[in-house]
């Protein structure tokens, strides 16, 4: 109750007052610091008033690499001229809006593609009328103008053109239906078994292992939970499914619950997705009216209720036992493993966590069989899935591809290959979480079995290689959901900081090699723009990292804090010319510096 | 990657880790551990050597107690790599002896920082993780992972590397160490007072060498509290302080406050440590491994002044480094910071020979420790007895030396005095023809009254010029919370004191007869019974639990004998030191017994009234006895008899009288009530005016408060037999000096308030006081103003002024009396037949 309570506290005052968390304790009956580790934890939650404008600008990868922090510097001295104390400027990690950079958010409204001059204009209007919501914003690229927050008048058919949507936009539930019609327990475990469809949240988690896994586990109350926290920068997919496909969602959902036997399904959505959670909450009023879930869903007896859980915000949400956590009004920090949540999840029940696209990918494999979705893959690879790709892209965004697409077509093809004709200087695979690579990869970072089979060649080129979560583990990599990828002029240490500076803004500070090895290396990293180092300290430098990287990957009790020294890690190893530009003090294009890049065919 | 598996599972493992599947492949729940899981062995090897424990072990609370749950069953939590760590080597602190290491023992090699042993695992500092194998699919498996041995559970087949064996694992936390102490303000306050900050020693253990990485910024000082300095740079967030204050002491003070870097622990609404709902209970502080929680020092206590022998100052150094290993042992518990930040609550005093240390029927709130010389222990009127020929008689004895004696009577039968003996508040008990013992350098007596501020249950003289530390119940507590100290002072009971105790009970008086076959039995009981220990209110068992856990025999504290009745509890009976309870339902298959009791199965509830030692003989043992003593089967089938055939009488004599209501008020407890008899009192409120004149214009009562029949018990101290609001006085300002009243020390009360929240019948009140220091009056620029201080103020029975409370005394109606709870009870019994 603690969240949705702080969550009304806040939609009245527009912060947390100290008479209100008083009052709320004795309500409540919690203590006073359990109250404010909740309020204190989550970025949703203000504990001062709000200032009369609030203006922030997305600091993380794509809106980095496009110029934010000169955003903040050009906008904080013009509100320190303007403003008269009542504007807030600041930045704000990865909105989500990458395909969109730099993206802005003044009050709870989105701007996308603003350039410096666009968001002064924005911050102008803003002062004028003291007040943000005034003024409508952006709508996201491939989002339907209908949908602003609060208001939605969306059709009942749209069409994507997506073949994860057997339905072509109709509401249909056909494939719960179906299920309901006979006992197809088995068919469903069958078909997402042959269509070895995987989680698409990183982990890359065989779905049909992990429906039957909460099947199996004893215990009579069972949950859903659909995480759609998505948080990482570069990744915005689950943006568009929610958007545009939500009856797929909840289809999954539901197909999801049947089979395990759950009794309630939650879908949880960053507090930022509010067109979103708009459009899922309608979809869920309708289904409901439908009869596919709520009460006695689909005739068979049982209740089967989906609800919206709006989160407070945090990419640490985004760790699956995290998530719970916060769910079950605690602080937003990862749990100790085993035991895992598919036996010991919500309130300790056990409890299906997965992906958005992988719940949205069930009716469809089921509907049309593990085999048709299997053939979608290309390349030795299986299925078709959502990445996001921004960065120095010709049309950064989401795209359905078939799983095995080579990583050189989804820059070259489907991304309208690299912003004006530059060379690939590097790509980051997982959002920041792998770091960055070039595209040229020295076979000894590879294990052992990947030297062996490619011994002939020099180098990977890692625009052969296959879009497959396999693929990439076989190689010794990561592949996440949104890659971002970087130009020949970019200087990637400082790509690097930036990344290293998101773990460390959203690491939850449970256990100390994340929280506080991702500060010291933020430190290192800045020390080494700000001149710190000379050559003779370079050797040390690579030491720091490499020391953090190994405790911090060994000890870190969850994924953030094992991948947090990627970023510096890798530019370390690979883009050692843009370090030693910073004891030189002169930055060198890759091309003048022997780093090696290469042109992306359209 | 593994090898041999498929890609599919090979991924998974990715996430889950080995023990997550059973030999199915089926997920393991990880469901709470069993009662059978405490007998279950699981055998593991840690660097090599292997080592076999239970799967799981009793969950106890800080002071070693078990947690029970609401069933009264053992609650069982799984024994981690941890504990198997610590059964294999000596733990860390211990410093090894030759002959230690000659068996082979060496010191763990599992270092821990944000973990105690009282505490719930949180795994947060990392500082503990080890390589983890594990047998599966036939083969030897490693973890992707290090993981923390605090926390992991024990699983059969696992093989641990520690940092003694393993180059990943000593660099890792090599690393860990160093980013610590990169921020960490080295010599911390702690460090610097104490000289035990528990980071900078691992440091040192590990020879980190100076930090490479830059210090981060400062964090701030929080200096608002009177006793405890705040320092956040210091602090490395390992949880301790906040598992103390909502855990240990379930203060719900302290929790964790931001994300990430800037997180920080915070109080209430992160107010400042002064301004918040802290009541300075210290418990915080002494969990805390550096110095960002630390000792101000500022409150001199007095409590040891007029003392004769004269109290002398004793350092917490002195105490930690003391040259007789048995004492340095006894203060293992207590952290030197929290010895510090207790300096006033130990003293040192000499007393020359002959000269009495503690008199019988006083009371007291400290215990003793030998350092030097010899002690006498005995009884002043059990003396008379021996020396006048059992005159005198018992019930002078228990007069002084048990606070109830009229319902406990019965516990002590009709046997005889001869060769009897009694129990005592110390290691050993006295013979009843020869009522005196003696102690040496080492043993500590006054432990019960101490804990529950009972009358000295004996006198103690010198016997030679003896030293002795004197301490108060915080510091007890703390040393309490030590594994060795307890063990040591069971050994001692175990040694000196058992056969004593054994000959004490009268049901036991056939064996002693044969001095031969007594020994035989105190030998059978030596090793096998159990010494447990319940606090108030805990309850040992319930009416209708099947009876598995045996029979009991009380060394201290008062236990509660309840049966459920129509109209609430009935109160049978209070065992005291040297009864015994529980024999009736192990005695089924009696037929005499069979006809009036349910077989196996208790017949009444017994809860402990205060805090408890309890001797615990079980089942096994219990009838083994009875088979080879048959000498006693038949006097304890005839007591149970008669205690049942007790219970049905009592069931009569109880029900004109609401006792269940006089003891959920807590009456029972009371030494002094204000009890007004309304039909005498015509509310012409002089007892609160003469109250009020007395005590400087500041009633110390309310003429309100519970009825009692026709009685109204007003609102003043009652003088508890068991005074909780002397537990946690982080001052030690609240006592009893030397009498029935309690007393509160203007001068050393701090104004946290503690004991009025302790108080359960809201009889202690916070007055603000003018002190002696002054601030500017803002309200008139150039002038200053007295600060006021909260100060606890309660009745002290009029204690500075002498002779009978005011209020009795200005009661013109005759209507206001001081009388005990027994003394109530007993009046409107008779005003009810």
């Amino acid at each position: 109750m603690i969240q949705q309570e702080l969550h009304a506290i806040q939609k009245v005052h527009g912060y947390l007052p100290v008479d209100e968390l008083k009052k709320l304790s004795t309500r409540l009956n919690v203590p006073l610091h359990r109250i404010h580790e909740v309020a204190s934890c989550f970025p949703h939650y203000r504990l001062t008033p709000p200032p009369a404008v609030e203006f922030k600008v997305c600091r993380d990868m794509a809106c980095h690499l496009k110029g934010a922090p000169e955003y903040v510097r050009s906008l904080k001295a013009m509100a320190s001229e303007l403003g008269g104390g009542q504007v807030e400027i600041g930045g704000v990690s990865c909105l989500g809006q990458c395909d969109g950079a730099v993206a802005v958010m003044v009050g709870h409204r989105f701007y996308r593609n603003k350039s410096i001059a666009e968001c002064r204009s924005l911050l102008r209007d803003a002062l004028a009328n003291r007040t943000a919501a005034t003024s409508p914003g952006d709508t996201h690229a491939q989002a339907p103008a209908t949908h602003s927050p609060g208001r939605s008048t969306r059709p009942t058919s749209r069409a994507t053109g997506w073949r994860i949507d057997p339905y072509e936009g109709r509401e249909e539930y056909s494939a719960a239906r179906r299920f309901v019609a006979g006992d197809n327990v088995a068919a469903l475990l069958e078909a997402l078994k042959i269509g070895e469809l995987r989680g698409m949240g990183g982990a890359g988690v065989p779905a049909h292992q992990k429906w039957s896994d909460v099947r199996q586990a004893r215990g009579e109350r069972k949950f859903i939970v659909v995480n759609g926290d998505e948080s990482e920068p570069g990744t915005f997919k689950d943006r568009e499914l929610l958007l545009k496909t939500p009856h797929l969602v909840l289809e999954g959902v539901i197909l999801a619950g049947l089979l395990t036997g759950a009794e309630r399904g939650y879908v949880y959505i960053r507090h930022e997705y509010e067109p979103q959670i708009v459009a899922m909450k309608e979809a869920i009023d309708r289904a409901e009216r439908m009869g596919v879930c709520g009460e006695n869903a689909l005739g068979t007896g049982r209740d089967f209720p989906i609800e919206v859980y709006v989160s407070p915000g945090g990419y640490i949400c985004g760790e699956q036992s995290a998530l719970i956590e916060a769910m079950e009004d605690r602080r937003a920090e990862p749990r100790n493993k085993p035991p895992l949540l598919e036996t010991n999840g919500l309130y300790d029940k056990p409890t299906l966590v997965s992906n958005v696209e992988t719940f949205a990918w069930a009716p469809a494999i089921y509907y049309k069989g593990g085999e048709w979705y299997r053939d979608l893959g290309v390349n030795g690879g299986k299925g078709a899935r959502f990445l996001s790709i921004s960065g120095d892209v010709a049309k950064p965004g989401v795209y359905e591809v078939p799983i095995g697409l080579p990583l050189g077509e989804l820059i070259g093809k489907h991304a309208g290959g690299m912003l004006n004709g530059r060379r690939l200087k590097a790509v980051a695979t997982s959002g920041p979480s792998a770091g960055f690579l070039p595209p040229m990869l020295p076979l000894e970072d590879l294990p052992r079995a990947a030297r062996e089979r490619l011994k002939d060649q020099p180098y990977l080129n890692l625009l052969d290689v296959p879009l497959d979560l396999q693929a990439f583990r076989d190689l010794g990599l990561m592949l996440g959901a949104g890659l971002v990828v970087y130009g020949e002029d970019t200087d990637m240490v400082d790509q690097a900081v930036n990344a290293t500076e998101f773990f460390r803004n959203e690491s939850c500070g449970k256990c100390v090699p994340c929280r506080v090895g991702c500060q010291k290396l933020v430190v290192i990293g800045q020390d080494l723009q700000n001149g710190r180092y000379d050559a003779t300290g370079l050797a040390p430098v690579e030491d720091m990292v490499g020391d953090l990287r190994s405790a911090m990957e060994q000890a870190s009790i969850c994924g953030l804090g094992m991948v947090g020294a990627n970023p510096l890690g890798t530019v370390v190893r690979h883009f050692r010319d843009d370090m030693t530009a910073y004891v030189r003090s002169t930055f060198r294009p890759a091309t003048q510096a022997g780093i090696r890049t290469v042109e992306v065919p359209r | 990657m593994s090898i041999g598996l498929s890609p599919e599972l090979a991924s998974r493992e990715e996430d889950e880790g080995l023990f997550s599947r059973d030999l199915d492949g089926q997920l393991v729940r990880m469901d709470k551990v069993t009662a059978e899981d405490l007998k279950r062995d699981v055998t593991i090897k840690i660097d090599g050597r292997s080592v076999t424990v239970k799967k799981a072990v009793p969950a106890t609370d800080s002071q070693g107690g078990y947690l029970k749950d609401e069933n009264n069953k053992i609650i069982p939590r799984a024994t981690t790599i941890y504990d198997a760590a610590c059964a294999l080597f000596a733990t860390g602190t211990l410093r090894l002896t030759k002959e230690m290491i000659e068996q082979g023992i060496t010191e763990n090699p599992i270092p821990i920082l944000c973990h105690q042993s009282h505490m719930d695992p949180v795994a947060v500092c990392r500082m503990c993780v080890v390589e983890i194998s594990k047998v599966k699919r036939g083969k030897m498996q490693a973890e992707r992972k290090l993981l923390p041995a605090c926390q992991h559970r024990v699983e059969e087949t696992m093989e641990i590397a520690t940092m003694a064996t393993s180059e990943k694992v000593r660099k890792t936390v090599g690393t860990i160490t160093e980013l610590l102490m990169a921020d960490h303000p080295s010599p911390c306050v702690k460090q610097t007072q104490t000289g035990d900050c528990e980071l900078e020693a691992l440091a040192r253990q590990f020879n980190v060498p100076a930090p490479r990485f830059s210090r981060r910024e400062p964090k701030p000082k929080d200096d608002s509290s009177l006793v405890i300095a705040v320092d956040h740079d210091a602090c490395i967030l390992c949880d301790r302080c906040v598992r103390a204050c909502n855990d240990i002491r379930d203060n719900q003070v302290i929790g964790r406050a931001g994300k990430g870097f800037t997180s920080k622990i915070a109080f209430d609404l992160d107010d400042p440590m002064g301004n918040s709902s802290c009541v300075a209970c210290g418990e915080c502080m002494i969990s805390c491994p550096t110095g960002a929680l630390t000792n101000k020092a500022v409150v001199a206590s007095k409590p040891w002044e007029g003392l004769s022998p004269p109290a002398e100052r004793i350092h917490a150094e002195e105490l930690i480094r003391h040259p007789i290993p048995e004492i340095r042992r006894s203060f293992r518990g207590a952290t030197p910071a929290f010895l510090r930040w207790n300096e006033g609550s130990i003293v040192r005093r000499r007393f020359r020979k002959g000269e009495i240390m503690c008199r019988e029927g006083e009371f007291g709130s400290t215990a003793f420790l030998i350092e030097t010389g010899n002690v006498d222990i005995y009884l002043n009127s059990a003396m008379e007895h021996a020396t006048s020929s059992g005159k005198g008689g018992i019930l002078g004895l228990f007069k002084k030396f048990t606070v109830d004696h009229v319902l406990r009577k019965d516990t002590r039968g009709d046997a005889s005095n001869e060769g009897r003996h009694i129990t005592i508040d110390a290691p050993v008990t006295l013979d009843f023809a020869r009522p005196t013992a003696r102690l040496g350098p080492g043993d500590i007596f006054g432990e019960m009254t101490c804990m529950n501020s009972y009358p000295r249950s004996a006198t103690v003289r010198a016997s030679e010029d003896t030293v002795v530390l004197e301490f108060m119940r915080n510091v007890l507590y703390i040393m309490q919370r030590n594994k060795t100290f307890r063990a040591s002072l069971e050994k001692k009971y175990r040694e000196r004191a058992i056969a004593n105790h054994l000959r004490s009970v009268p049901i036991f008086a056939p064996i002693r007869e044969n001095p031969a076959q007594f020994e035989q039995f105190v030998n059978t009981l030596r090793d096998t019974v159990r010494l447990t220990r319940a606090d108030p209110g805990d309850v040992i068992f319930n009416q209708g639990d099947r009876a598995d856990d045996g029979f009991y025999l009380v060394r201290t504290g008062f236990v509660k004998v309840s049966q459920r009745r129509p109209g609430g509890d009935h109160v049978l009976n209070y065992v005291g030191p040297g009864g015994y309870f529980g024999e009736v339902a192990l005695m089924g298959d009696v037929p005499e017994i069979q006809a009036i009791a349910p077989a196996g199965l208790r017949t009444a509830t017994c809860s402990a009234l205060d805090h408890v030692d309890l001797v615990q003989i079980t089942v096994a043992d219990f009838r083994d006895l009875l088979a080879q003593f048959p000498q006693i089967r038949e006097p304890m089938v005839r007591e149970a008899v008669r205690r049942l055939q007790e219970d049905l009488k009592s069931r009569e004599r109880t029900e004109g009288v609401p006792l269940g209501e006089f003891l959920s008020q807590g009456l029972m407890n009371a030494n002094s009530l204000l009890v007004l008899d309304l039909n005498k009192c015509t509310r012409c409120d002089e007892c609160t005016k003469a109250c009020s004149d007395t005590h400087g214009g500041v009633t110390r009562l309310i003429r309100e408060g519970l009825r009692f029949d026709k009685f109204l018990v007003a609102s003043s101290c009652r003088s508890c037999l068991d005074p909780y609001c002397l537990v946690g006085c982080p001052t030690g300002a609240i006592g009893r000096k030397g009498s029935v009243e309690i007393l509160i020390d203007p001068n050393t009360c701090i104004g946290c308030g503690r004991c009025a929240e302790n108080c359960p019948y809201g009889n202690i009140n916070m007055h603000p006081f003018e002190t002696n220091e002054r601030v500017p009056d803002p309200e008139r620029p150039g002038r200053s103003m007295a600060v006021y201080k909260q100060k606890a103020t309660a009745c002290d029975l009029c204690h500075h002024v002498g002779g009978d409370p005011s209020c009795v005394y200005a009661c013109p109606h005759d209507a206001a009396h001081r009388m005990t709870g027994r003394e109530l009870i007993d009046l409107v019994e008779r005003r009810n037949s």
